[in-house]
């Protein structure tokens, strides 16, 4: 199976742990290069975040079994690259 | 063969994981708030026990010690008690409404540890603070003997008693980052006016 490189994720979670910690935490897991961590929806106790990894071997359950010992709850997987090559979404006409 | 844990980075490991915990779960204004409530309450307690049997004419040790040993698990036991079942009602109602809305069972999570350790924590706060500060201030009594005079007993467990109600005053000064030695003679003049109310009571039979 091919390398996992990028992983963009949309989540729920509660705002402590916050998303520094977060971050911090799913950078330190093997094979993960860096970590972005943006909110784009906050409420009182809970917020939205878009949690983008890049690494050259992703392991997608650890990745998620870390998210939710931090109380996140993964609502979709918005983009997805593996491979030797990191391939970016391709503008076409239709878009 | 598995090697043993070295008991200092288990130690660092604990000490990281309880920092965590009171970011997540935010346990330690409460823990500190109850150690000053409770902590007063034990010596205050404790200057109602030695100025009843003091005016009751008790001049035995054994008894003092005793009857104020009992009072101090009493309240040790009221504080734990009571800050458990308040304390893990408060934060499973918490726990339970952020599991309501983020959709999730967060009992095994971070958060669900934090919130059980916050109980932990405040409940033993509020039962051993006025448990130890009762208790210390009895102390003087287990050397009745060596004093020689058990009303030297008594006049050393209120000096003891009023300086523990000092220190309390300086550690809430230290909190609210206002004057030591103003909040430590407020808090003094509280178990002075326990003695005074005690010794102006009429009630000697």
């Amino acid at each position: 199976m091919g390398n996992l490189r990028r992983l963009v994720m949309d989540v729920l979670k509660p705002l402590e742990p916050s998303i520094v910690e977060l971050a911090q935490v799913l950078s330190d897991l093997e094979g993960v290069d860096g970590a972005n961590i943006s909110i784009y929806e906050i409420d009182r106790r809970v917020e939205n975040a878009k949690i983008t990894i890049e690494g050259h071997h992703l392991n997608y359950q650890n990745i998620v079994r870390v998210i939710e010992e931090n109380g996140g709850a993964v609502h979709s997987i918005d983009e997805v690259a593996a491979g030797n090559v990191l391939i970016e979404d391709v503008i076409t006409p239709q878009d | 063969m598995e090697e043993a844990p070295n008991p200092v980075n288990l130690v660092v490991q604990v000490l990281d994981d309880m920092r965590e915990y009171e970011r997540i779960a935010g346990f330690s204004q409460i823990a500190r708030r109850a150690l000053a409530n409770n902590g007063f309450d034990g010596v205050l307690t404790m200057i109602g026990v030695l100025m009843g049997n003091y005016l009751g004419n008790v001049r035995d040790p054994g008894i003092v010690i005793r009857i104020g040993i009992a009072t101090s698990i009493s309240i040790g036991i009221s504080g734990l008690w009571g800050a458990y079942l308040a304390e893990s009602a408060e934060r499973g109602r918490e726990l339970a409404e952020l599991e309501r809305l983020s959709l999730t069972d967060l009992g095994k999570t971070k958060i669900g540890r934090a919130s059980r350790v916050a109980v932990i924590v405040v409940s033993l706060v509020d039962g051993l603070s006025p448990l130890l500060s009762s208790v210390l201030v009895l102390f003087p009594f287990f050397f009745t003997p060596l004093l020689g005079d058990i009303l030297l007993s008594y006049v050393i467990s209120l000096v003891v008693a009023l300086v523990g109600l000092f220190g309390l005053g300086m550690f809430l000064g230290s909190v609210s980052g206002r004057s030591l030695v103003g909040y430590g003679l407020r808090t003094v003049v509280a178990g002075i006016v326990a003695i005074v109310i005690n010794v102006l009571l009429p009630l000697d039979s």
